[in-house]
């Protein structure tokens, strides 16, 4: 829990409307709600009124120092038996765990489970998740229009963003001795082997092709990428790589094992005020835009409390909650207002909420047809080595 | 000269054992240090400043414990089923030679001469192919069992091997039914074997993680909570959990030690009232 | 009849303890009712291991053995040699499609080129680190095991339990506390700074542009740290074994305690470091633990790559490839291994 986070969260005026909306959520984790008893009353149709949610590590406000976690707040406010586990740790690793048992027409435990947008858009492909409920959800109107039928679900019917974000440069100055601002910077012979990069193909690929004036919302073939790929092979042979991983660069940065590598923002916003020394920066050659989606997987019988959660995030005032804790890009209509109220900083960070400059710099990447996809991560997968 | 020599080659034995034992407990010491840290923000990486905090709340991690209870479950299962089966091969292969008997000798070794990433690859293959039971706790404990038999197998027939058989016979002469020369001599023999043994297959359950890695479906173990926490950010918690069971360890060492010392010195002291 | 009696024990256990463990596994119950499953189990147990001592003088003495081994073989049958088999067709088969979780077996050696093709380094890496550690627990388990066995004491139990007593803690975590402890910025790379050893280490090539953590030789010595007591207790056994009056008598005839140690305690000693060597070469061969945490990308071993392929990337074919030759060679070497060192038993 750091500093800026702490402050940032404190109310300075104790009876606005969000307070209050804490304090009845903490009733609500207390006792029995109100709500909850309606909500458990009015059952009927859409499976158990449970819900189990596998999302990626830190990716949420949590109920910690009197303040009352998303899950919590919608657990009381909804009456929904809410299960939320963080075992989303990687996004070809949670395919291979779960394709033995979708492939198998068989179902996986979770009702709703967060993939990035590319992998989404492979199980939608494959058949392997289900239609949301988004007739039961009538704040899906808050969807920021950029989301509306996104590339990766054409139809808009299979997926709803959780939350956004970008991939730059996050590194420590205490290392570097110096700012950073471009991506090229991170093959700089200064810091062989202080340099990380993220197992997440696009992440990584995409900054180095970007470096290289090449534009990832066009490409579509593999031999577009190839000079990027041998740049990544090269430093990698040449010991200016010093480890690939996923969400653990933080600690390597923290620590100083790392001058610089590939992150991502909200990562890096959370270290905050303890970690001054920790910057991020979307590079000038331009940083990769993503998104995680929500997803049913096939035969998810909970649907009702599906449609309760989704509606539950998109309201602007909860979303606002996830937000100030995330520091990610929010896919909300009406977030910026509501964290102003919260944390007028915030609301003002271009790394929270981008600027039209920083807009300009975010590339999302194309959809990579399957056999393309196939190509780029056999390259990428034989260069880190594993 | 000579003697200066040998002494000085003792000592720098000595010595270098010494250094030995400090290098096998540099990591540990540290694992005991950082459950006493204050962590800021998510990561307990860097000292901080010291506290009890953890201490005092050791089991607040929700999903390491029950990821402990879970690790805890299924090696009690496995132990217990290993254990049968190992001491039963054991058992019978400690009597006499009969046919066979070297081939099944090969089989038992073999799990040890393969790495462990081919046992639990080559396992994960055999539950792919199947519809009966999937990926979970209970292929977890199947894989578990399968290296513990061989194991128990081992050891239970390495402390049986000096046995006198004919004693079960002179029981048996004597008149005692088969139940109570069970009872009364094969059981009280083969027991502190038995027990070393699942002591040891337990111990390599609770902490085996490639193979569990490849089978464990959804389930998590506390390994497997540990290589996930690992990849973004581990309570110091963990390091309490583990400093516990290296106090444990330790105390056990020690009353050991301490009451073997002191049969000793009775032993000694009745000797000398013998004399 | 008395045979087929013990055949039933046997298959007996084996179904009711099968039954027990699907029970258990799958957590149909829980609390009181899972402890009854186990005292289920626990009294079936006690029942066969009576029933099997005790069939009947003669046929027991014909038939016990194997009835007794009955359940623990059929379990290595279908858990052992089983994946081995599904393992070895699996290397030989194609994916029916990039995602399919269906294999067509179609003799596709071309599985096994790629293994070698693709992989070659970190065959190479895996036998070369894997080795390096085993010479090293050599050199640092044997001194301790000859101190423990002969200059402990009374202490000799109290000095091998703490010797194994930092095992008890979990492999991951140790493994984790060697990267803190290797760290850039790390107790370690600060104390050979102030001592000006960096520049000693960075000869030697343990220490590579600053660092220690991520280079070959963390690698190498994560392992060497993980793998030391499978060494050391072997070596620790055959030395505790060896008569103290015959070192004595070595060291009248030899004069110098050094040759005494070389032609007596040192041969007696073979066959602990043998099996030690077994036992601490095998699962460091096929480890990926310690080259994830404390290597680098250029240091990852067949470990990470079967790893990799299987659980990451799905691609079981070329996985169970990898895995079929680590498993052939590793035989192999055993098998030369132990016509080298004479047909002394494994274990």
């Amino acid at each position: 829990m750091n500093k800026r986070h702490k402050t940032s969260r404190t109310p300075t005026n104790p009876w606005t409307r969000r307070e209050f909306l804490i304090r009845s959520g903490a009733l609500g984790v207390a006792g029995i709600s109100l709500p909850a008893l309606l909500a458990a009353c009015g059952g009927g149709g859409g499976g158990s009124n449970a819900l189990l949610f596998d999302n990626w590590p830190l990716y949420i406000d949590p109920s910690e120092d009197g303040l009352v976690g998303s899950v919590e707040r919608f657990a009381a406010a909804s009456g929904v038996d809410m299960s939320y586990v963080e075992s989303y740790n990687d996004n070809d690793e949670y395919f291979a765990k779960i394709q033995p048992l979708l492939g198998a027409d068989k179902r996986i435990e979770p009702d709703l489970i967060a993939p990035t947008f590319w992998m989404a858009g492979r199980l939608i492909n494959l058949g392997w998740v289900d239609k949301l409920p988004l007739d039961k959800v009538p704040n899906k109107s808050n969807l920021e229009d950029n989301y509306v039928k996104p590339p990766w679900d054409p139809t808009g019917e299979y997926s709803l963003p959780w939350q956004a974000g970008t991939a730059g440069i996050a590194y420590n100055i205490d290392v570097t001795g110096r700012e950073l601002k471009s991506t090229s910077e991170l093959f700089d012979p200064a810091f062989k082997g202080k340099i990380g990069m993220l197992t997440e193909m696009r992440d990584t690929m995409g900054l180095i092709l970007m470096s290289e004036g090449i534009d990832i919302t066009t490409i579509s073939s593999f031999e577009e990428a190839a000079s990027a790929f041998e740049i990544l092979e090269r430093a990698k042979a040449d010991g200016q790589i010093r480890a690939f991983t996923g969400n653990d660069y933080i600690d390597d940065l923290v620590s100083g094992n790392y001058a610089a590598c590939v992150g991502w923002s909200g990562d890096v916003l959370q270290l905050g005020k303890d970690s001054p020394n920790i910057r991020f920066v979307v590079p000038e050659e331009g940083g990769t835009l993503w998104a995680d989606v929500m997803v049913m997987p096939k035969g998810t019988e909970n649907t009702d409390a599906v449609a309760k959660w989704l509606d539950f995030v998109y309201d602007p005032e909860q979303a606002a909650q996830i937000t100030s804790y995330v520091q990610y890009f929010s896919p909300v209509k009406g977030v910026q207002e509501e964290v102003a109220k919260i944390d007028p900083e915030l609301a003002e960070n271009p790394l929270v909420f981008p600027d039209s400059a920083t807009a300009s710099r975010l590339k999302s990447w194309a959809n990579l047809s399957e056999d393309v996809d196939a190509q780029f991560a056999d390259a990428f997968s034989a260069i880190i080595g594993a | 000269m000579n003697s200066l020599r040998s002494r000085i080659a003792r000592i720098s034995l000595n010595v270098f054992a010494g250094l030995g034992l400090v290098y096998l407990f540099t990591p540990i010491f540290f694992i005991v240090l950082f459950s006493f840290n204050k962590p800021k923000g998510n990561y307990n990486i860097v000292w901080q400043e010291f506290t009890f905090d953890n201490w005092l709340d050791p089991f607040s991690q929700s999903s390491l414990t029950a990821a402990l209870w879970t690790s805890l479950r299924i090696s009690a299962a496995a132990t217990l089923i290993s254990t049968i089966f190992g001491s039963l091969i054991a058992l019978a292969l400690s009597r006499r030679a009969f046919k066979g008997s070297s081939v099944i000798n090969l089989l038992l070794v073999l799990p040890l001469t393969t790495p462990e990433i081919v046992l639990g690859s080559s396992l994960a293959t055999l539950f792919l192919n199947q519809t009966f039971v999937d990926f979970g706790s209970i292929t977890v404990m199947i894989a578990h069992v399968m290296f513990q038999v061989s194991f128990v197998a081992l050891t239970v027939r390495a402390r049986i091997r000096g046995f006198d058989w004919t004693l079960e016979q002179a029981a048996a002469d004597l008149g005692a039914k088969p139940w109570r020369t069970f009872r009364y001599v094969t059981f009280p023999l083969i027991l502190p074997g038995v027990l070393a043994a699942s002591l040891l297959a337990f111990a390599l359950s609770i902490d085996d993680f490639i193979i569990t890695f490849f089978n464990s479906g959804s389930t998590v173990t506390f390994p497997l909570q540990i290589y996930g926490a690992a990849r973004v950010r581990i309570p110091p918690q963990i390091n309490v959990l583990a400093s516990m069971v290296l106090f444990f360890s330790v105390a056990l060492l020690v009353l050991g030690t301490l009451s073997g010392q002191r049969s000793e010195a009775v032993k000694a002291l009745k000797r000398s009232k013998d004399k | 009849m008395l045979a087929r009696r013990a055949d039933i024990v046997g298959l007996g256990a084996l179904a009711v303890s099968a039954s027990c463990l699907v029970a258990l596994g799958t957590g149909w119950f829980q609390g009181t009712l899972n402890a009854l499953v186990v005292l289920l189990l626990l009294i079936v147990v006690v029942g066969v291991l009576v029933l099997a001592a005790f069939g009947g003088p003669e046929a027991r003495r014909l038939l016990a053995p194997y009835g007794l081994m009955k359940p623990g073989l059929l379990w290595m049958a279908l858990f052992f040699l089983a994946p081995v088999w599904s393992l070895v067709r699996i290397s030989l088969s194609t994916k029916e499609s990039r995602f399919s979780v269906r294999y067509e077996f179609n003799w596709a050696w071309e599985n096994y080129s790629r293994a070698f093709s693709d992989f070659g380094g970190q065959f190479q890496r895996a036998f070369l680190y894997s080795f390096i550690a085993t010479i090293l627990t050599i050199v640092i388990g044997y001194p301790i095991a000859y101190v423990i066995a002969f200059r402990g004491g009374r202490f000799k139990n109290f000095l091998l339990g703490l010797v194994v007593i930092p095992f008890f803690t979990s492999y991951l975590i140790r493994t984790i506390a060697w990267s803190t402890i290797l760290a850039d910025q790390g107790p370690l790379v600060s104390v050979l700074n102030k001592l000006g050893l960096v520049n000693v280490f960075e000869w030697l090539h343990i220490m590579d542009n600053g660092k220690l953590l991520n280079t070959p030789a963390a690698v190498i010595g994560g392992l060497t740290y993980n793998f030391l007591p499978f060494m050391l207790l072997p070596i620790y056994v055959s030395l505790e074994k060896i008569d103290q009056n015959l070192v004595n008598a070595a060291k009248d005839l030899y004069s110098t305690p050094t040759v005494a140690f070389r032609k007596v305690v040192l041969p007696l000693s073979i066959p602990g470091v043998f099996a030690g060597t077994l036992l601490t070469f095998i699962p460091a061969a096929g480890d990926f633990v310690n080259a994830q945490f404390l290597g680098n990308p250029n240091t990852t071993m067949i470990g990470n790559s079967i790893q990799d392929q299987f659980l990451r990337q799905n691609n079981y074919p070329v996985a169970s490839a990898m895995s079929t030759v680590l498993m052939v060679s590793i035989t192999a070497l055993v098998l030369l291994y132990t016509k080298f060192f004479g047909t002394e038993k494994l274990v």
